[in-house]
């Protein structure tokens, strides 16, 4: 009896062993096919590069990063616009934007990381995301690998982190230049829109229930610049849930569905009590491509004029 | 019991439906969106009509949410007293039967291939719920009879294979996640007329164990005696299971999976009027009802215009009503 339950035991602790052995050469294989696809290109550089990132650390490269791996779609496409692209060695599962960005290896789905995953790509510098993310550092500074945490609250943040992306991937003129684009698209909208009155504007980020961008978002920072005064913005920071009765009460004039949302002018104007909205009256009901406002990356920009034009389109009537 | 022979269950009755009906008048004067006293009347009067914010706000916006936690909570608190009753186990609930799971599992496939919001999900979830009770009750029968603890295992089952289906789906569609996470933990946040309309099929169902009080009395002493005592335990177990699990079904795909009301609505009841069912079940509906109103009315007050999810509100407020409940109840 004893002797078949050790036999049985020694099988079962052999099989274990043997799985996690394969796994782990798995592993290994993955790495070295990973570390033999990206070309290194040593550029000179005139000593270390120090940056703060909106987690508020220090990130320091002795010189400018060739290895890339990026956590959020987000980083990816700041990567790619900033002429970092063939210094990526991996991106997550939901990149798509650039094209390019698909074809990368892939490090799993935004929300569950794995270190062992990411650290077979050996990358000298991780791009992470803010909230559960940032904690990654830790981790990785025990492997030595820097992280930088993209998490801007303003379009200006934004511009922040790009301007700093570049001087870490050694690519500064390339970033300055996205920088401008973006920069130029504030100075047109702000232009157009600057000296209107502000439009009450709901954004939804979610129907059921009832969800939208608060104070402290960057979304929050472009309604405001795009002329529209955020509804949302009363509800307290982030994302939070919103009373179906204030928001007809506070009657938006604007009302912008984030694509995300999976909602549809149509469905939205047949909702419980939405009827008497102005927006829905007036035919300002809207859906926006989530990636152009929900992405703190260059493309924002393109979602900042979407917007001034769904918030003020007598702004943009006269061309 | 004896006081009950004395005074009749219509005292209990009576003052649970009273109370109920404060709530409800208390859930339709209130809201983030504040309206007063005569506002109220005029609304009342006017009825729904077009061209007015405040009128949208009370008639399409408040009264339909208010009348599904109604529903809903009435629902939950009858299955919850009928599977309690038929299992004879304190610690059932509604969601026992592997309904809910399934509902969750229609719900989630109808968000992850984007059928709109809805009737969509809501029709899914219901087509789910039945589906499972479909299942289980195959799975439970044997030789034309119901095996009542097999159909609570095989329930359990089912509810935890669906579950990891359903994580499984929340993993691989990601950019839905959260949609699927808001789903069950349960809302009543925009749910409109016709919800209530889906809703109200619940009534039909929450009547049908008030004709067969006596029989789930004698049930209570176990199947053995019942049959004993001359009722057709086969017809009436199958009839209350059946009833049970649609109305559970009905109840989860219009609100999501909202917990502890069908837990302990029955047990709160029976601590204050008994076990026997003639005042057990009517109490128990108006007090899951009641129970719901109020969770709902404070989860859109408490930090409007934000909205706390109504399970958080409905466990806070019964959790320690129940051990103050069970505390006295040990007294006496």
């Amino acid at each position: 009896m004893t002797t078949i339950r050790i036999r049985r035991v020694t099988a079962a602790f052999l099989l274990t062993a043997l799985l996690v052995l394969s796994v782990i050469a798995l592993s290994a294989c993955g790495a070295g096919t990973g570390a033999a696809s990206p070309s290194p290109s040593a550029s000179p550089s005139a000593g270390p590069i120090t940056v703060t990132d909106d987690s508020g650390a220090a990130v320091t490269l002795a010189q400018p990063a060739t290895r890339i791996v990026s956590l959020a779609p987000a980083n990816t496409e700041i990567a790619y616009a900033i002429g970092a692209g063939d210094k990526m060695v991996a991106g997550t599962s939901f990149d798509d934007y650039p094209e390019e960005a698909k074809s990368l290896p892939k490090i799993g789905d935004f929300a569950n990381p794995s270190v062992e995953k990411i650290a077979s790509f050996q990358p000298d510098l991780v791009l992470a995301a803010g909230g559960i993310q940032a904690g990654l550092r830790s981790k990785f500074e025990k492997l030595g690998v820097q992280v930088y945490v993209v998490d801007p609250t303003t379009y200006e943040g934004v511009m922040t982190s790009i301007t700093e992306l570049g001087q870490l991937a050694g690519t500064s003129e390339e970033a300055q230049q996205v920088v401008e684009t973006m920069k130029q698209a504030q100075t047109e909208v702000q232009g157009k829109v600057g000296a209107l009155d502000k439009a009450t504007t709901f954004l939804e980020i979610y129907s059921k229930p009832l969800m939208t961008a608060g104070s402290g978002t960057f979304i929050d920072d472009m309604i405001t610049s795009a002329g529209g005064q955020n509804i949302g913005a009363e509800a307290g920071s982030g994302f939070p849930s919103f009373s179906t009765e204030v928001l007809v009460q506070k009657d938006p004039v604007v009302y912008i569905a984030d694509s995300g949302s999976m909602s549809e002018p149509g469905d939205i104007a047949k909702r419980a009590g939405f009827s008497e909205l102005t927006a829905v009256k007036d035919g300002r009901v809207y859906v926006i491509a989530d990636n152009l406002i929900a992405r703190p990356g260059p493309r924002l920009a393109e979602g900042l004029q979407e917007l001034a034009k769904m918030i003020h389109p007598e702004a943009y009537a006269q061309q | 019991m004896t006081r009950l022979a004395r005074t009749g269950v219509w005292p209990g009755i009576l003052l649970a439906a009273g109370v109920f009906a404060l709530c409800l008048v208390l859930a339709l004067a209130l809201g983030p969106a504040s309206l007063s006293l005569g506002r109220l009347w005029q609304l009342v009067v006017a009825g729904p009509v077009q061209g007015d914010l405040d009128n949208a706000i009370f008639w399409q916006i408040r009264m339909p949410r208010v009348l599904v936690a109604c529903l809903v909570g009435a629902a939950l608190a009858v299955a919850g007293v009928i599977l309690q009753d038929l299992f004879l186990n304190p610690l059932t609930d509604p969601y026992v039967t592997g309904v809910s799971s399934g509902a969750a599992l229609g719900a989630t496939i109808g968000i992850v291939l984007h059928w709109s919001n809805l009737p969509w999900v809501t029709v899914l979830a219901l087509v789910g719920g039945l589906g499972t009770l479909t299942l289980v009750w195959m799975a439970a029968r044997r030789r034309g009879r119901i095996d009542i603890f097999v159909l609570l295992l095989a329930g359990v089952t089912i509810a935890y294979l669906a579950s990891a289906v359903v994580t499984v789906l929340m993993i691989s569609a990601n950019q839905d996640m959260h949609a699927i996470i808001y789903w069950l933990m349960g809302s009543f946040s925009g749910r409109g007329w016709a919800d209530v309309e889906i809703a109200l099929v619940t009534l039909p169902f929450m009547a049908v164990p008030l004709f067969f009080t006596a029989e789930m009395d004698i049930l209570l002493q176990g199947e053995k005696r019942a049959l004993e005592l001359g009722v057709e335990v086969e017809r009436t177990k199958r009839l209350l299971l059946v009833t049970a699990g649609v109305l559970t079904a009905l109840a989860v795909s219009v609100s999501g999976i909202i917990g502890f009301v069908g837990l302990v609505v029955p047990h709160i009841v029976r601590l204050l009027v008994g076990p026997g069912h003639r005042a057990l079940l009517p109490v128990s509906l108006l007090v899951g009802a009641a129970m719901m109103v109020v969770a709902d009315l404070l989860s859109r007050m408490v930090i409007s215009p934000n909205e706390i999810p109504v399970g958080v509100v409905t466990t806070f407020v019964g959790a320690p009503l129940f051990v103050y409940l069970l505390r006295r109840g040990r007294r006496a």
